[in-house]
């Protein structure tokens, strides 16, 4: 699967650009703030609905002063040809086209195309909070099974539910409080059920990613963290009932669970290298795109966001290697480095197509 | 801003008819005592009307939902207008919603039947959910209108929970 031609209308720092692209290796090669992570990002939106790159919300994604954007792509899957069109138009919600119908629910267009990004701040997900960790699980198994998505948005959204109930009133009817937990249960097994399955396929996958970047210098481990995996949660609401009635929020359930990142047992937050912490979250997402790549039959699309800059020359050959053996799909490389660029393409010896941004601008360059 | 134009070119008689009309059905109408729907009276025409069957009592959000299922032709029975569902992230509890007079209604030995008409929504389901299990103690049948795929619409265009739905809350046909 590839992304044969993109159009971008008022997106980030972009007024009308389109661009043909090559179906194996593009890069896009200018000075820092010019907008290399914007193309990839609108890639990113293609195939996921949202900013891989920002949290917050889409209506910043419109370029200044302007009231929509729009992002037009033409894929091949599977020898046919998907139009995905994304289009933000004032203060109203997204809509999502695929081949000009527009999605009803927008979460059925998660996992027509995959996508992994590796990006510097992929560090977050050993550092921050366990909503980052999440937020990446979530992501990788909504992309290859949408009932998982379904489940957790309903989940969530009976959630929301029971903590603004939580704190609406002091005068908690017991029996609607009852009902919430009842409406939980469902989802939550199911979601439980498949983390705890894909953590089993994950970890392999991973360890094997690490060796082969660090060259088998340590012994790393991943580890699925949750209390509903040995007591049910149907339990765990009643005796926390009265805790959550204080603290006004539900405080148990499987959006309290956690992923354990070590290396040579030690926790990685704490006690890892920059370079090993770099190189245990390169692995997380170079397994990511394995598996993807496995559930999926198609390759994922991978969007390299200026990662050569932050690894040292080793790393970068190991990676590129590594790539290269397996029998990648599309790749997107952003660089600062017309040089080292020029060796990236060497190294694939593949079709390829370079591209030079300039303040929103993007030239042709192959 | 359209419709103070078009008034304004209207001779002043009939704007003032207009506008008496307005002011009157702001005044006369009441929301009847039973089932919360709109009338010109203490109880609604519906509730008032002899022929209805006063033993099952449909449960809807809104007026409009009553004028919906009247059109249908199909049910000969009273209503309850809840006035929502419950949904504390747009701040409606269940003390929002005409829930003691549902209850109290359900009491009555002439009631039988209680049918819930809500959206199939999460936060539909959580009122149904609410509301049997705060009918459990009367002696009344509860029922929930039928979820599924829609009629004339095809198989292969329903959405998987839809037709799941249809599937496991199958119908005996036949004998």
């Amino acid at each position: 699967m590839y992304l044969e031609s993109l159009k971008l209308l008022n997106f980030k720092n972009y007024d009308a650009q389109a661009l043909e692209l090559s179906p194996k290796l593009n890069c896009f090669v200018g000075k820092n703030g010019m907008g290399k992570t914007n193309l990839l990002d609108s890639i990113h939106y293609l195939c996921m609905c949202k900013s891989g790159v920002m949290r917050s919300s889409d209506r910043i994604l419109v370029r200044h002063g302007e009231a929509f954007f729009r992002l037009d792509g033409i894929f091949k899957r599977e020898e046919k040809r998907e139009n995905i069109v994304a289009k933000i138009i004032g203060g109203k919600s997204k809509i999502i086209e695929r081949n000009k119908v527009p999605y009803k629910r927008i979460s059925e267009h998660i996992g027509l195309l995959p996508v992994v990004i590796i990006a510097p701040n992929d560090t977050q997900l050993a550092m921050e909070g366990s909503e980052e960790r999440r937020r990446f699980w979530d992501s990788t198994i909504s992309q290859s099974d949408a009932k998982y998505l379904k489940n957790l948005l309903i989940y969530n959204k009976v959630l929301a539910q029971r903590n603004a109930y939580l704190k609406s009133t002091r005068y908690l009817d017991e029996s609607l409080l009852g009902i919430y937990d009842q409406q939980l249960l469902a989802p939550a097994e199911y979601i439980s059920m498949k983390r705890k399955a894909f953590a089993a396929i994950f970890t392999p996958i991973f360890e094997t990613a690490y060796r082969k970047i660090s060259n088998d210098q340590e012994k790393v481990s991943l580890v699925y963290k949750s209390k509903l995996l040995e007591h049910k949660l149907e339990t765990l609401l009643q005796e926390t009932r009265e805790k959550d009635k204080i603290l006004q929020r539900t405080t148990q359930g499987i959006h309290k669970d956690d992923w354990d990142f070590r290396i040579n047992t030690f926790p990685v937050k704490k006690f890892a290298s920059q370079g090993q912490l770099k190189s245990y979250v390169l692995a997380l997402k170079l397994a990511q795109y394995d598996l993807l790549y496995q559930k999926k039959i198609v390759p994922p699309i991978l969007l390299l966001d200026d990662i050569f800059d932050k690894l040292d020359n080793d790393r970068v050959k190991q990676l590129l290697t590594l790539l290269v053996q397996e029998d990648f799909g599309q790749v997107f490389i952003t660089d600062t480095d017309e040089n080292r660029i020029e060796k990236i393409i060497q190294l694939f010896d593949v079709d390829y197509k370079k591209f030079i941004v300039n303040r929103g601008q993007i030239i042709d360059n192959a | 801003m359209r419709l103070a134009l078009h008034l304004l070119q209207q001779p002043k008689e009939s704007v003032e008819e207009f506008t008496t009309s307005i002011g009157k059905m702001r005044q006369k109408i009441q929301f009847c005592k039973e089932g919360h729907n709109i009338s010109d009276d203490d109880k609604c025409s519906i509730c008032n009307n002899a022929s209805r069957d006063k033993s099952t009592i449909c449960i809807v959000e809104s007026i409009r939902d009553i004028m919906a299922i009247e059109d249908t032709a199909h049910y000969r029975g009273l209503y309850h207008i809840l006035g929502g569902v419950i949904s504390p992230i747009e701040g409606i509890g269940p003390s929002d919603l005409n829930v003691s007079t549902l209850i109290e209604r359900a009491g009555r030995a002439e009631t039988k039947e209680i049918i819930m008409a809500l959206s199939p929504t999460i936060e539909g389901d959580t009122t149904i959910f609410y509301l049997s299990k705060q009918l459990q103690a009367h002696d009344v049948k509860v029922s929930t209108i039928a979820r599924g795929v829609s009629f004339g619409g095809e198989l292969q265009y329903a959405d998987e929970v839809t037709l799941g739905r249809s599937i496991s809350a199958r119908i005996p046909y036949g004998k």
